[in-house]
């Protein structure tokens, strides 16, 4: 409720709303209101129907590992995420099964493919810029 | 197989290749003595070069090139879209369409990279494809978006990982036999690649691609002023460049996501130019990263998630005698790497019998772009055509 809106550098391309409702701790994704088709990343239009109405609906961040790897290098500007780190690519079933992206938090010990993550809203600095980000959570593991 | 009636050729290739951070000269210097290197061996005037054609945000405008190289008139300059390796090929196409339209006559093919002028090839390469979707998650090299797709590769598509091993040992394995490669005389010492540190897993440091600082440069013209140049034209005989739909800068939203990508180039490329994987004789195949090499000759129909053990072994991926000799130089690990412009340059030696590690005998040769780009693209070359 009285959670601080998080700084937020693009809000100006498709994904402008995204990036607003993330800052405000939640997810938001849009889908087509001509076709009902999830569309990420976000488009102005529905190459598949032509509609210019593009609606952004409030989701739970939750799904599956669609794919995940541990970064042991210490590549420039992502210093202050602390070595190793785990990122995740989320297949979302209740978005048509579109993917978010995001770092892994607390237990990795059942880190596999098809494994049930939950996200909550973070930042994750990099090159000293504070980003508005997912952290996944294994299910089942605690943070 | 086929005869092909190719209207370009390539007529000469430079390459001037030094350690990360040792180039002699500035970057801008560099190109133009790869430039005149090309054109000297084509025995070419440099200022008759009329078109340049370059790829992956290369900073080297050409209309800048004009005073050192004595150029007469700047007929073409274009650039493939895309920050990384993938439009290495598609440029050759550029080439071609400036060259049969008529609207340049000679043109040269180009990619510069010194760290003192344009940094790390990965930071620039990244550069172009970053926002705050990727680095939100950490992601900010190339390995790591590569890492992502090789590990469905390997644990969702049961692709055995020992294939990378293979491909890795080719590669140095033709390295250590080319005197201008970095790793010549060095063969690949597999305890030291199967324990070497990790950099984003699956990937361990020799898995991942080098970094130089130089420049190289291919000049392209007609198939009929090729012939009256000093070196045996190789003709480039199909081009493709391009991505389907459900692949491109799509945050990690591929449809087939531990491809490379090439589906839509390949086909076109096959159907273009009439020939099969059986017709190809040895391939320059872009290796950023390992994974992405496999997943490129699996794309281009090289072989399958099924039988990929099969085709991937050490025996077959060198020469003179495997089935498919790739990365004849040494490849992007192991001869050297300026964002893959090596790979087109041995892609010619090969064909004009003048590589370290001749194939005997080959007719065509692949060079496939980089793996897992947005864009990619895929072209063949061959030293025998319809005349």
């Amino acid at each position: 409720m009285s959670e601080p809106m998080l700084a937020v550098r693009h809000t100006t391309g498709a994904d402008g709303p995204y990036w607003r409702a993330l800052a405000a701790g939640r997810v938001e994704l849009p889908r087509c209101a001509g076709c009902g088709r999830w569309h990420w990343p976000a488009v102005f239009r529905c190459g598949e129907c032509g509609s210019w109405d593009q609606q952004w609906h409030a989701v739970e961040p939750e799904g599956t590992v669609f794919s995940w790897t541990r970064t042991w290098h210490a590549f420039d500007g992502s210093e202050k995420i602390g070595l190793p780190f785990v990122s995740l690519v989320v297949e979302l079933p209740q978005c048509g099964g579109r993917r978010l992206l995001g770092l892994l938090e607390g237990e990795a010990g059942g880190l596999r493919i098809g494994a049930a993550v939950r996200a909550r809203v973070a930042e994750t600095e990099i090159w000293g810029e504070r980003i508005p980000a997912l952290r996944w959570t294994l299910s089942g593991a605690s943070s | 197989m086929t005869r092909f009636n190719a209207r370009v050729a390539v007529a000469g290739v430079g390459l001037r290749q030094y350690k990360r951070a040792q180039a002699p000269l500035p970057e801008r210097g560099v190109l133009v003595r790869a430039i005149v290197d090309a054109c000297e061996d084509a025995g070419f005037d440099p200022a008759e070069v009329d078109g340049f054609v370059a790829y992956g945000d290369d900073k080297n405008e050409p209309v800048r090139l004009m005073s050192d190289l004595g150029t007469k008139e700047l007929c073409w300059s274009s650039q493939v879209w895309g920050g990384g390796g993938g439009g290495i090929a598609g440029a050759f196409g550029h080439a071609a369409a400036a060259i049969s339209s008529g609207q340049a006559s000679a043109v040269i093919v180009f990619r510069t990279l010194v760290q003192s002028n344009s940094g790390r090839l990965s930071g620039a390469v990244m550069a172009h494809h970053l926002n705050d979707h990727l680095l939100g998650a950490g992601l900010i090299s190339p390995a790591q978006p590569c890492a992502l797709r090789a590990q469905r590769l390997f644990e969702h598509h049961q692709v055995p990982r020992s294939v990378t091993e293979e491909l890795v040992r080719a590669s140095y394995y033709h390295g250590a036999r080319n005197p201008n490669a970095v790793s010549y005389g060095k063969e690949l010492d597999l305890d030291a690649y199967r324990t070497a540190r990790w950099i984003a897993e699956p990937f361990r440091l020799f898995d991942c691609s080098r970094e130089n600082d130089g420049a190289g440069a291919l000049l392209l013209v007609s198939a009929e002023r090729a012939r009256d140049l000093r070196k045996k034209p190789v003709h480039l005989v199909g081009v493709a460049q391009g991505a389907g739909k459900g692949w491109g800068d799509l945050l990690e939203n591929d449809d087939d996501y531990a491809s490379a990508g090439f589906a839509s180039v390949a086909r076109r490329l096959w159907a273009q130019t009439g020939l099969t994987p059986d017709d190809i004789d040895c391939a320059q195949l872009y290796e950023n990263f390992s994974a992405q090499g496999i997943a490129s000759l699996i794309d281009h129909g090289f072989c399958n998630y099924e039988n990929v053990a099969e085709f991937v072994r050490f025996e077959n991926l060198i020469a003179p005698g495997g089935t498919l000799p790739v990365n004849t130089a040494g490849g992007n690990f192991a001869e050297g790497f300026i964002h893959g412009i090596g790979m087109a340059v041995e892609a010619v030696r090969q064909l004009r019998g003048e590589s370290a590690n001749p194939v005997p005998g080959a007719r065509t040769c692949l060079l496939a772009g980089g793996p897992g780009a947005p864009t990619v693209s895929s072209a063949i070359f061959s030293n025998e055509v319809i005349n």
